[in-house]
């Protein structure tokens, strides 16, 4: 009895003693860092502020060194410089009101990021100087930023519409191809049946890009739409359906038999177990689809459809307009960025129970 | 719910083709068993003699390679919620939550809304409320086979099969799930027939016990244990149950 109530009293002692119990996790993180010297501390400001230093220095190289050729509305230019680092700007000083509160995580990411900055700043610099100052890089072939942003902003109604056009395609045209994969992938990985006569046709026709077929599909299309589409789906199609039949045909049987005992019909069967449990093969066969249907959208687009950016490529081209053909170019990477970090968030939402399961 | 089924396991036999050789497995060899509802049957035996398969004969998982089973007259063709099962391993489904899961069986009958009282209590039951949104990844072994066996209970079975379902625990909560189990199974009188390799555990908890040959599998014995619950483990008649079965085990292993 008196032992352990002794013991009693030893362990609240204990708990309450431990050092570090009520750390942060930033305090943490300080804990085990070794500690900086004063002149690394000074290194790690000064990178802080770099890309607002190289923001300086490109605008500097754009004002003062004489142009060679025209350049028509030259402060936007200047303007576009400016905003990111102004945005910079205000994180900096928010970062540093946090750091001497004691918060350094926000300091820490700021001073991560600084580095890819100014060397973006020191690279627009540097092609500025290449092409409106110099013209050394193969001019006319390739413009500067100012004669970018200003056939882009001439030309906007046009590049809007194409961009409209070609967000029109794709969406049909993946999405198109997401579900009839689903379908086939689904069909195929449950049946076997279907699968024997699905997997040949798979085979033969798999390995053929996309693109073979675009001659073709134009020719025999009733519209050139739904051609068009076609072609961007069959990519979408094939990846969407190898990913679902393989994830599908993978299913741990003890999964089938656990449900059916908790009394699923067939159909929930594939709803409920085979489908969830695939999903992570069938989402990355959506990755895969996505960058297939891009892909065929651009081909299409520049070989048979006359509308949308793939086709203002080369209509820009044609007509020697460079700086809209590259006010194109920026505005496809804008697109499909933001499409395949939408496509990235989805997949991380569905897969969260994927967190910590140790496979 | 139908009060006093009888499970007829008749002369059943099971053989399963092996993959590597032209050759089969027999698994069971004319197992003839019938049980009762309130009956709490202990399925004992050496690894791989076959006590799984008779589990998943009952549940309607795999069918008979001669004789039949049935339930009070009405053959067992498929598997239904009826017959729940709780697996050797949890098989709990990795996408969903904890919560999810134990819902699932009345989700798929259309007979969640109203039923989500129950739901809760049952999470209260195996004492994790707490982790009823974390997906089973999360989960320990021993949270997972408890989450396992309420997802069974929830469809209240007339027939709960168990295959090992404590395996997983230590003593100490092992011990409380074994009142646990008994605590439902006295309330709903349920026919349980339960897998275990633990003898003391067939015994505290088993209205009878059935012990197992292997190679091929047959029934050696069936021990009705005449004892009132709770059961107490040192109890001389507790020791001479167990002695006995211990006994008819090694005999089976010489042979
Ligand atoms: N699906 C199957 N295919 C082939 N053989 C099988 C299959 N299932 C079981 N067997 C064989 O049947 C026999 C009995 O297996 P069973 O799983 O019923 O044993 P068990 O008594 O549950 O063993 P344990 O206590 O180790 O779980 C074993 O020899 C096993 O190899
Ligand atoms: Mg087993």
């Amino acid at each position: 009895m008196n032992t352990s109530e002794k013991n009693v009293t030893l362990n609240t002692n204990n708990s309450s003693q431990v050092p570090g119990s009520h750390l942060t996790r930033d305090a943490l993180f300080e804990l085990e860092q070794k500690e900086k010297t004063t002149a690394q501390k000074a290194l790690d400001w000064f990178i802080s502020l770099c890309p607002l230093l190289c923001c300086g220095i490109a605008l500097m190289e754009y004002i003062l060194i004489p142009d060679k050729y025209a350049n028509k509305n030259p402060e936007r230019y200047a303007v576009l410089l400016l905003i990111p680092a102004a945005v910079y700007l205000i994180f900096w000083i928010r970062a540093f009101l946090l750091y001497r509160k004691g918060k350094r995580q926000y300091f820490r990411d700021i001073r991560h990021r600084a580095p890819l900055y100014s060397v973006i700043y020191l690279l627009l610099t540097a092609l500025d100087s290449l092409t409106l100052k110099t013209g050394l890089l193969l001019y006319p072939f390739i413009p500067w930023v100012n004669d970018i942003i200003n056939a882009a902003i001439l030309d906007w109604p046009m590049l809007l519409k194409s961009t409209v056009f070609t967000l029109r395609l794709l969406f049909l045209g993946y999405f198109g191809g997401v579900l009839a994969g689903l379908i086939t992938g689904v069909a195929c990985g449950y049946s076997r049946r279907i699968r024997y006569w699905i997997d040949p046709v798979i085979k033969v026709l798999g390995p053929i890009p996309t693109a073979t077929w675009i001659p073709l599909i134009m020719l025999l299309a009733t519209s050139l739409l739904a051609g068009s589409v076609f072609i961007v789906g069959l990519g979408t199609w094939f990846a969407v359906t190898v990913a679902t039949m393989t994830g599908i045909s993978n299913v741990d049987q003890s999964f089938y038999e656990a449900a059916k005992t908790l009394g699923t019909s067939e159909r929930q069967l594939i709803f409920r177990i085979a489908i969830p449990y695939a999903m992570p093969s069938i989402l990355q066969g959506m990755t895969q689809g996505m960058s297939s249907a891009c892909i065929s959208l651009m081909i299409a687009e520049m070989v048979g459809v006359e509308a949308g950016l793939g086709w203002y490529i080369t209509w820009a081209k044609a007509w020697a307009a460079y700086n809209k053909m590259f006010a194109a170019i920026v505005v496809i990477c804008i697109v499909f960025n933001f499409v395949t970090r939408v496509l990235d968030l989805v997949k991380g939402r569905i897969l969260r129970w994927q967190i910590g399961v140790v496979k | 719910m139908a009060d006093n089924l009888t499970l007829n396991i008749n002369h059943v036999s099971k053989s399963f083709a092996r993959i590597e050789k032209d050759d089969i497995t027999n698994a069971l060899a004319d197992v003839d068993l019938h049980f009762h509802s309130k009956e709490f049957v202990s399925l004992v035996g050496t690894s791989g003699c076959g006590k799984s398969t008779i589990l998943r004969l009952i549940a309607g998982l795999i069918t008979p390679t001669s004789g039949s089973l049935d339930i009070s007259g009405t053959p067992i063709t498929k598997p239904g919620p009826d017959r729940g099962m709780v697996f050797q391993k949890p098989t709990l489904f990795p996408w969903l939550t904890v919560k999810k899961n134990v819902e699932f069986s009345l989700k798929m009958q259309n007979r969640l809304n109203g039923n989500e009282e129950l739901v809760d209590r049952m999470l209260r039951l195996i004492h994790l409320e707490a982790f009823k949104d974390d997906y089973p990844g999360q989960l320990s072994g021993g949270m997972a086979q408890r989450v396992a066996l309420v997802r069974s209970l929830i469809s209240n079975p007339e027939i709960l099969l168990m295959d090992e379902p404590l395996g997983a625990l230590d003593a100490f909560t092992r011990m409380a799930m074994q009142d646990e189990i008994l605590d439902i199974w006295q309330k709903s009188r349920q026919l349980v027939v339960m897998v275990t390799h633990d003898i003391d555990e067939a015994i505290y908890m088993g209205t009878k016990v059935v012990i197992m040959d292997a190679n091929p599998g047959r029934i050696r014995a069936e021990i009705p244990i005449e004892l009132t619950y709770p059961r107490n483990r040192s109890s001389s008649l507790f020791v001479e149950y167990r002695n006995q079965i211990l006994e008819m085990m090694e005999l089976g292993v010489k042979e």
